[in-house]
């Protein structure tokens, strides 16, 4: 880091901290009172379905939009302009300069983010090479495929080598092996010490690789923790049963709240503190049973649970 | 600061590599030329056009006399032809020419009355609008000359009185040097450089100012913005951008000027165009990089804001409209003030931000105003661009999210007003 950009304090406070962050777009409320914490070195999701505010949460702790009200921290200090050189960002929205070269476009913008001319392009040459991009530091972006470009759009939100690093709707419009590849990436500046945001609407994806997340809906927080403490306040049951030959699962199973049949067997999600045992003596007597086996429920099913109890206790 | 410096020079530099910037180099100075060469190679040339006026002459004396001044005035192409006055007498006559002008063997025709020399009247038939040119400009000048020339020799007056009598005034100018000294001047040439650095201004804001608004457009179309304020500042990004393109605007006019020198300097004739560099004077001079750089500062924050709200340059056209008349209002004003430089209209519209740029340029160089004057249109100037530079950051801001629906006057004031 540049002189002109004083560094994070290593320890303390959590590395971000939004507090009862609102905003509103004329009458429709984006975001309201949305409070988070983001440990530091961890890797952090932002989940919910498309719409929710996520992108809104993100541009307000980039400060491209401005929240009406609450308070954004990193590493305990109010945000301002000059910290945003400890942020790489990569919006929803990806772009580059068409017309411009790759070590061109990446020296640019890491030279935006305070990295020293010569240090910024020995930087970019690294991460060319690396990307198995090396050919093609002087051609014009227009000139490479969009997964080319992808990769490109990667390296340049690493390049400053920030404290933490943001992705919004990360895995939309990639390729599997660029999902591959930065999946990887993530990982690998995680070890480095990296805190990484993300979202996305992908829950099996974050699923994967996140500590920590934060579920919305409708502007709204759902719950938020670490994985296992997410887990730990749904202590839901899922229960995968298969029949041979076709029989269809019996109705009104005790404690189920949700079933659908995938790859050639059935998924029961039950509710907290049901029994799966509790199932056999009718799923038995439904056919020949071929499989029966108790697991965790997944994010999505424990974001479905969530989002219904909270309108459940809306309603109420 | 040195992020402003990183997007000035990503912004200049792609601009002064581009093909564009090559190809404008060579040929804004051709078009340029063909614009002032054009006119001055066809503007003797009109009366090639043929045409012949039929003259009904009473007098017997004006249709000779009138075709050896018109040919002595140059007016080739023009043919004089007698049309007698018959049997039928002037009515008949007058018929004919009527048919002949209709059925295009004659352009026009001229009836001139026995008392001529007397009353010093006479028609002018004709079917076109375009036909008073001709009157105004041709024959008028001739019948006048015929009528004064033919009274004096009817008073007896001698040829050598008649052309003492209708000498000329030649009236020379002299300048007065700041030193009280005397320099001999040639106005024309004068008014035409004023014309050229007005005309200067008058490009660079037009042309530069306006790639603003599509270089923020396409901004948004490469989805580079959110990225880059993930960085910057709005206001220090549309800072960057607008010096960027202002530099690479300077370097293709420092190109021209350089090409200008050095081919006058060699003595090839531009047009029919001579410096005369005692002209600008230290004040026309500092008036002239002031007006262009505020001028190009004021219009280019204000075309940024727009783009900034737009996604498209279709959507921007009805928000550019006002802009356009900021340039279009002191061209028609033009007259006016150079006519009266210093009269209450020009001095106050002289001194409206949008307007200043040309029209307060025009006073200093027709009749240096007061030095308050100046120095408040470039307070005003300065003003209006720190609030138009505000405004546009704002916009930037709120324009970015704007992707997809296209903008109009209410959101444009909702924005700023928040």
């Amino acid at each position: 880091m540049p002189a002109s950009t004083p560094s994070l304090p290593a320890i303390g406070a959590p590395l971000l901290t939004l507090e009862r962050v609102c905003k509103s777009y004329g009458d429709k409320r984006a975001v309201s009172e949305i409070s988070l914490e983001v440990p530091r070195g961890s890797i952090y999701g932002i989940l919910g379905p498309n719409g929710s505010g996520k992108t809104t949460t993100i541009r307000s702790i980039m400060s491209i939009i401005l929240p009406d009200s609450g308070t954004i921290r990193l590493a305990g200090r109010p945000l301002d302009p000059k910290l945003r050189d400890h942020i790489g960002y990569l919006p929803e929205e990806r772009g580059l300069y068409r017309k411009m070269k790759c070590l061109d476009q990446l020296v640019f913008l890491a030279r935006l983010k305070g990295v020293p001319r010569a240090e910024a392009r020995r930087r970019a040459l690294g991460w060319l090479v690396r990307l198995g991009l090396g050919d093609y530091a002087d051609r014009k972006v227009d000139n490479l495929s969009k997964g080319m470009q992808q990769k490109i759009q990667f390296a340049a939100t690493f390049i400053s080598e920030p404290d933490l690093v943001i992705l919004d709707e990360v895995f939309s419009g990639l390729d599997p092996l660029n999902i591959e590849l930065l999946r990887d990436m993530i990982v690998e500046q995680k070890s480095r010490g990296t805190t990484i945001l993300f979202s996305t609407h992908m829950l099996a994806e974050a699923e994967r690789i996140c500590d920590a997340i934060c579920l919305i809906e409708g502007g709204e927080k759902i719950l938020d923790g670490s994985l296992a403490e997410v887990r730990e306040a749904f202590p839901l049951r899922a229960v995968r049963v298969a029949w041979e030959g076709e029989v269809s699962p019996p109705a009104d199973l005790p404690g189920v709240t949700q079933q659908e049949f995938q790859d050639g067997s059935w998924r029961f999600l039950l509710e907290d503190g049901a029994d799966p045992r509790a199932l056999l003596p009718r799923l038995l007597a439904a056919g020949p049973l071929t499989l029966f086996a108790a697991n965790r429920p997944t994010l999505s099913e424990i974001f479905l649970t969530a989002v219904r109890r909270r309108r459940l206790e809306v309603a109420a | 600061m040195n992020r402003i410096l990183t997007i000035v020079a990503r912004e200049y530099l792609e601009r002064v590599r581009s093909k564009s910037f090559a190809i404008g180099t060579v040929l804004g100075p051709a078009l340029m030329s063909l614009l002032l060469v054009v006119p001055l190679l066809t503007a003797d040339r009109g009366g090639d056009d043929a045409r012949t006026v039929a003259v009904i002459d009473q007098t017997g004396i004006v249709r000779p006399a009138l075709a050896e001044v018109l040919a002595e005035n140059g007016s080739k192409g023009l043919t004089i032809e007698p049309l007698a006055v018959g049997v039928g007498g002037l009515d008949e006559a007058v018929e004919s020419l009527k048919s002949r002008i209709n059925d295009g063997s004659a352009h026009s025709g001229l009836v001139i009355p026995a008392d001529f020399v007397q009353s010093g009247r006479a028609s002018f038939y004709n079917n076109s609008v375009g036909a008073i040119v001709l009157r105004d400009e041709r024959l008028k000048p001739a019948l006048d000359r015929i009528l004064r020339e033919e009274r004096f020799r009817r008073s007896q007056v001698a040829d050598s009185l008649m052309a003492f009598l209708t000498g000329r005034v030649e009236l020379g100018s002299i300048a007065v040097t700041a030193k009280g000294g005397e320099e001999e001047q040639d106005e024309a040439v004068t008014f035409g450089m004023a014309m050229v650095l007005i005309m200067i201004i008058y490009m660079m804001v037009l042309m530069y100012g306006a790639h603003t608004l599509t270089a923020v457009i396409e901004e948004k179309g490469s989805r580079m913005v959110e990225v880059l304020l993930a960085s910057v500042s709005p206001g220090d990004l549309m800072l960057g951008k607008v010096i960027g393109i202002g530099l690479a605007g300077l370097t293709q006019f420092a190109i021209w000027a350089i090409a200008f020198f050095t081919l006058s300097q060699r003595g090839v004739a531009i047009g029919e165009f001579s410096l005369d560099v005692g002209f600008l004077t230290p004040v026309i001079l500092v008036s002239f990089v002031m007006f262009f750089l505020l001028g190009f500062f004021l219009y280019a924050t204000l075309y940024a804001g727009i783009g900034a709200m737009c996604n498209s340059v279709q959507d921007s056209q009805q928000f550019q409209f006002p802009l356009m008349m900021g340039l279009i209002i002191p061209m028609l004003l033009m007259q006016a003030v150079m006519r009266a430089p210093n009269s209450t209209l020009a001095t106050v519209l002289s001194l409206v931000p949008l307007f200043s740029p040309v029209l307060m340029f025009m006073r200093v160089c027709m009749e240096t105003p007061p030095l308050w004057q100046i120095a408040l249109s470039w307070a005003l100037m300065g003003v209006a661009i720190w609030l138009s530079a505000r405004a546009a950051g704002k916009l930037f801001r709120l324009g970015i999210l704007m992707y997809g629906q296209a903008p109009t006057w209410a959101t444009l004031i909702r924005a700023l007003r928040s």
